[in-house]
Parts: C-alpha cells; structure tokens; sequence
C-alpha cells in the first residue's frame, strides 16, 4: 500500500518535471532567440557591408576602403558602372549635424528636466510632463512632415532676408532643428528622472549653508546628477546619429562636397541610404550596408567614447 | 546688500531661463498639432479612408431612352460652379490632391440622367456618376467633345447644347487611404503573433527559470543593445534576412506585409520582454510559493499564477508595441517598401500609414495635405494609446497597493 502510494507520487512528479523541462528549454529558447538577433542584425551589415571591397562587384572593380571612407563626392561616374563610392565628406556631415542638434537640445531638455522637477509650481508642471510624453511618443515621420511643412519655410525665409537662396530651407540648420526638437523630450525625462533621483539631503545641506533655492538648483543639484543627465546626452546622441526618415525630408541630399554652411544642403548616413534604392542585387545595393556598417560603427565609438567620458566626470563629487 | 540684490538678480535671470525651454517643447507641440490640423483638416473625412489611392476610370454611355431632366437645383450654386438644369448636374473647377486642374461633379439631381450611366468596359454594369468624381471628357454625337482642360463652364455650355451625349469619361476622386490603413492593421495583428509570444516566452524565463549568473547577465545586455539599434539598421536586416526568407518561402517578389512583420517583430522584442519583465517582477513571492506549495508544479505555477498577474504589463507592453508599429518608418522603407497599393495581400506589395507620408514627401511635388491628413490620423491613434496605458497603468497600481495593504 505505502509502497503504491510512493509510486503514484513518483510518476506524476515525474511527468510534472517533464513537462517543466519542456517549458523551461522553450522559455530558454525564446530568450536565446531575441538575445541572437542582435548577432543577426551586426553579422549580416557586417557580410554584407565589407562585399563591395572583398569582391570585384560583377567586374566593376573593388571599391577602395580608404578612398571610401575619406573621399567628398558619393559617387563618381554612373550608378552599377562605378566603383568610386566615398562617404567621408557625409560622415563629418554627420557628426557635426550631431554635435550641432546637442548644442540646442541638451541645454534645453536639462533645463526643461530641472524646471519640471524643482522650479515648476505643481499644475504646470504637470501639464509640462505630459507634453513632454506627448512629444516623445510622436513618430519621427510626423516630425519630418513638420520640418518639410513648417521649418524649411521658416529657414528659407530667414534666409532670403540674409540674401542667401537656399535650395527651398533645405539645409544643415533644419536638420538641427528638428533633430534637436525630436532629441529635447528624450533627454528631458532621463534628466527628470536622474534630478529627483538626488539626495534630498545634499539639497538641504546646501540649503541650510545659505545657498538659495536657485543656486542649490544649479550649482548642487544638476551637478549631483550629472551622471543621469550624461546618460540622456547619450541618449539623445544616439537618437540623432540614427534618425533617417525626419531628416531625410529635410536635408536636401548634397552628393558630393564637404559644407559647414549651415544654409546649404547636406546627406547624412542615414539620408544617403534612403536615397534611390532601386535595385535588389548589385554594388549600388550592397554599399547601403556598407554604409549601414559605417553607421554602427560610428554609434559604437561615439558610445563607447561618451560612457568613458561619463565614467571619468560621473562620479559625485560632494567638495565640488 | 549689493550682492544680495546681485544674487537675487542671477536668480532671476537663471528661472527665467528654465521657464523659456520649458516653452520650447510647449511651442514645438503645439506647432505641430496647428501645422497638422491646419494642412489636414479639410481631407480628414469618411471617404479618405474608404477611397483608394489609385483613381478608378471609367468610360461610360447613356441607357437607351433616357428622359432629360429639366429639374431645378436643389442645392445653392456658388461661384465659379455652373449648372446644367436640362441635365440636372453641377460641375466646377478645381484641383485634385496631385495639383492638377479637373472638373469635379459637385451634384447631381436624383432625376438626372447622368445619375445612372452604363459602363462601356466589362460587362455592361450601371455605374453611379457620384459627387466628386472627375469628368475627363464628354463626347457627344454632332458637336466638339468637351475636355475637361477647357473647364467646367464649357463643358456644361456644351451639355446645354446638346440633347443627348455619345460617351462619358470619368474617373473616382482616388487619393484615398483605406489600403495602407488595411496594411498598417494587418502589420499591427501579424508583428503581435510574431512577437509577442516569443518577448513573453523569454520574459519569462529571464524571470523566473534563468539562474542569476554571468550567461543570463550577457542575454539581458544583448537583448538591451538591440534597444540602441537604429530603426534603419533593422531595415537592412529586413532586407537582407527576411524578405530573401519570404520570396523563398511564399509567391513574394519584393517587400512583402510578412517581412515586414518580421522585421517589426524584431525591433520590438526588447520593448516586449521588458515591460513584461518589470510586471513579472513586482508579482509577489507569496504568490509563486503558496501554489508551489499547493502541489502544483512550476510550469502549472508559470501559466496560472504568474501569467494571469502579468496580464496588465503585457497589456501595456502590446499597446506600447502598437504606437511603435503605427510610428515606424525607415525600418519599413526597406522591409516592405513603399508602394501605395490599394490592394493588400500577404506577400504583395503595400505600405504603411507612415511610409504613405515618407513616400509622399519624398515625391514630387509633394502631398503636404494629405501627409498631415494621415498624420492627424497617426497621432490621434498614439494619445488614444498612451490614455489607454495611463489608464491601464494606474489601475495596476491601484490593485497592487490594494493587495499590499
């Protein structure tokens, strides 16, 4: 009988194990999947990004990886007849749109975030948050679709009273514009989250050593976190270096030509990926990913480059 | 005291700045919802989302003892309308959504012989000559065609001058929407059945099966980079990955609905996996040991326990998915391309609400109007989800203090 009893429970705490394996190994399964996919995404750019220098591109000829990365004129002669690709001249493009929409945004959304969090009476600032989320949730596209609306017409304007013809406000400083206006929300609430996150008795200490409400706001608080307000100028830069659609609807497309004149046009790597993708096969294909593969490597440097950056100036410093 | 006041002045200049950002993301709001709803309004009706993109034409004659009309208008004739009382048809100038001029039908008397016309093409149907279709030419037995370049005050002076009219030619207003509306649904429906078994599958094993060690440590940060990736970088893997793997697999030729699904499934799978991690998270203990303790085993405990008291995080995890959907855009560019087609299929090839707009602007000239039309639509659908989610959320919330206490 004790002996039946003992087997009874064996077996059902047998199948019950069995079925846990089972579900554990699919969970795990699922996990590993996503977990892979970002070796998916760097494998295949990567494959498919280094074809047009390893391969003779169906008797075009390599194209060469120096003259690729620091040449001014995409390309030279005609499209699948050509080797002579070059994106140097749209990689500083990028980089100083980048460094030029952080200039506007980061100021900004820190003292947006700030204001929310100290400076606001409690209605306002309510309401300032939730157009901060309203903001932050518009698709980039609606984005695009106001800087072509609104914002080239407003550059263009400004432009002609300068005297200068821009090719219809397409140019360096609507790219700013609206990467910085895509880029403030972003940075505005992980500035807001990183503001409250300081100690309250840091602020009073200052408080009671005779600093007043504003001093406490700028010298003590935004110092103390400033290693979350560092994250969200990542944040922001990342959202920038990536940005495709918005800005190609405003940048104008410059083909060859470095320009740091803000009211002339401009490609950045991601525009010049979008542009005239027509065929499926072919050098003109494959050096979109050669592109592609630029494009990470730029987010990765600058990534990796910021957060040694944030690691050397992020810790509180309370002497300061 | 000099330096008090100085003091009090940097106070005041260092506010004033805080409150003078604070405007800008306040004006830049509300420049775009004034930008969208100014440029949009006027196409935002029923028919824009039922219509197709693509005009329909239609050639057209008379049925065989048709009685003119002579019928008075029924309706107010305005300027630059002119009306034809023998044919009981209003027609005026305009431009279509592409800037071209045409002669629109403004109204038709319900006794009008034009109201019923028979189409010359297949089969001999009766078509309906509605309000807003373009007339493109009128020919008539004995007398000059009328074209619909020379106008509409023309075309209804040579109406008036005839009694009976060989063939009509018209086509409907098309720049309608309803087929990148039906893709946008069908993206949202197969993206979900793709990811969001498999985010929750691996929520739940990071959750609750994965061992606290260096592996686990390495799956959440790989799952976490895919956050950082730009949309257009899974474009190209859409491209290269998934559209090859459908053209393989179904009739595809191109960008298809399937691989974009796929590769929308894949951008969002970190958002999935985390909101449900963080709703997995806050589940009490008590609640996995008591039904442990009761006999029943892990993965009975997984599915009846756990689950059940994620189901608001997976909510809010599916409408976050959702609003990302409806948003996306330079992933779809290459994932599925940007053909507007009024018919969707699986495998054929149609585009998204957002790449309608891309896609529009990037033509020329382009469709600022209806651009911000489709925009009104966007937008509203992304407050309606992030109420949805506020609402959710603070529920949740609720419950959870409620049981706390």
């Amino acid at each position: 009988m004790i002996a039946e009893v003992k087997k009874l429970q064996f077996r059902s705490t047998s199948r019950g194990k069995t079925t846990d394996k089972i579900a554990k190994i699919v969970f795990m399964s699922a996990a590993l999947l996503s977990a892979s996919f970002i070796f998916v995404i760097a494998g295949i750019v990567l494959v498919r990004g280094v074809i047009p220098f390893t391969t003779d591109n169906l008797g075009i000829g390599r194209v060469s990886l120096f003259s690729f990365l620091t040449g001014d004129v995409w390309l030279i002669g005609e499209t699948f007849a050509s080797n002579l690709y070059s994106i140097g001249f749209i990689i500083i493009s990028t980089l100083f749109i980048t460094l030029l929409s952080l200039a506007i945004s980061f100021p900004v959304g820190v003292l947006t975030a700030l204001f929310i969090a100290k400076i606001a009476p409690k209605p306002l600032a309510k309401v300032l948050r939730t157009v901060i989320e309203t903001l932050a949730s518009i698709p980039s596209i609606v984005f695009g679709l106001f800087g072509a609306g609104v914002i080239l017409k407003i550059v263009y304007d400004f432009s002609a009273l300068i005297g200068y013809q821009s090719k219809g406000g397409n140019s360096i400083l609507s790219v700013v514009i609206v990467l910085a206006l895509m880029t403030i929300p972003t940075i505005t609430t992980i500035s807001e989250v990183a503001i409250r996150s300081v100690d309250q008795t840091i602020e009073h200490g200052s408080l009671a050593l005779g600093a007043s409400k504003t001093q406490t706001n700028f010298k003590v608080i935004l110092s103390s976190a400033k290693s979350g307000i560092f994250t969200a100028a990542i944040l922001g830069i990342g959202r920038s270096l990536g940005e495709a659609t918005a800005v190609s609807l405003v940048a104008g497309g410059r083909r060859a030509g470095i320009s740091f004149d803000l009211l002339d046009t401009t490609s950045t790597l991601t525009t010049i990926m979008l542009e005239g993708l027509k065929e499926t096969t072919g050098i003109d294909y494959d050096i979109r990913f050669s592109v592609g593969l630029v494009l990470m490597v730029v987010i990765l440097l600058t990534n990796l480059l910021l957060n040694a950056i944030k690691r050397r100036v992020g810790v509180v410093n309370v002497k300061e | 005291m000099s330096k008090n006041k100085r003091r009090k002045f940097n106070d005041f200049i260092l506010n004033s700045i805080t409150y003078l950002s604070s405007t800008v993301s306040l004006i830049t709001l509300l420049g775009i919802l004034i930008f969208i709803f100014g440029q949009g309004y006027k196409l935002l009706n029923v028919d824009l989302i039922v219509e197709n993109f693509e005009s329909q034409g239609y050639v057209a004659d008379l049925y065989d003892n048709v009685r003119l009309c002579n019928c008075e208008t029924t309706i107010d004739i305005e300027d630059g309308t002119y009306y034809s009382s023998k044919w009981g048809i209003a027609l005026t100038d305009t431009t279509d959504l592409l800037g071209k001029n045409v002669v629109m039908v403004e109204y038709v008397h319900p006794k009008s012989p034009l109201l019923n016309v028979r189409d010359k093409g297949i089969g001999n149907d009766p078509i309906e000559l509605r309000d807003e279709y373009h007339i493109i030419r009128i020919a008539f037995d004995a007398y000059p065609t009328a074209l619909s370049r020379y106008g509409a005050e023309n075309m209804i002076n040579y109406l008036d001058a005839n009694d009976s009219i060989r063939e009509i030619e018209f086509q409907t207003e098309g720049g309608g929407i309803r087929g990148s509306i039906i893709t946008t649904l069908y993206l949202i429906v197969l993206t979900l059945l793709f990811a969001l078994p498999i985010g929750i599958a691996a929520a739940i094993y990071l959750n609750e099966y994965a061992p606290i060690n260096k592996f686990t440590k390495i799956m959440r940060s790989l799952i976490e980079t895919l956050t950082g990736v730009p949309s257009i970088i899974y474009g190209l893997m859409g491209l290269a990955v998934f559209v090859p793997l459908t053209v393989k697999l179904t009739n595809a030729t191109g960008g298809n609905l399937l691989s974009g699904a796929m590769t929308l499934a894949v951008i969002l799978l970190p958002v999935i996996i985390r909101t449900t991690e963080e709703s997995l998270k806050v589940i009490p203990d008590d609640y996995r040991q008591a039904s442990l303790a009761l006999g029943a085993s892990k993965t009975q405990t997984t599915f009846q326990i756990v689950l059940p008291s994620a189901v608001p995080g997976i909510m809010t995890a599916t409408l976050l998915a959702i609003g990302r959907i409806i948003g996306e855009s330079a992933a779809l560019v290459f994932a599925i391309g940007t053909a507007i087609k009024d018919t969707v299929s699986l495998t054929g090839k149609s585009t998204s609400l957002a790449v309608h707009i891309w896609a529009m602007m990037t033509d020329e000239p382009a469709n600022i109007e209806l651009s911000a039309t489709i925009a009104i639509i966007i937008m509203l659908i992304v407050v309606i989800l992030n109420i949805l989610i506020k609402i959710i959320s603070g529920r949740y919330m609720k419950r959870k203090m409620g049981l706390n206490i």
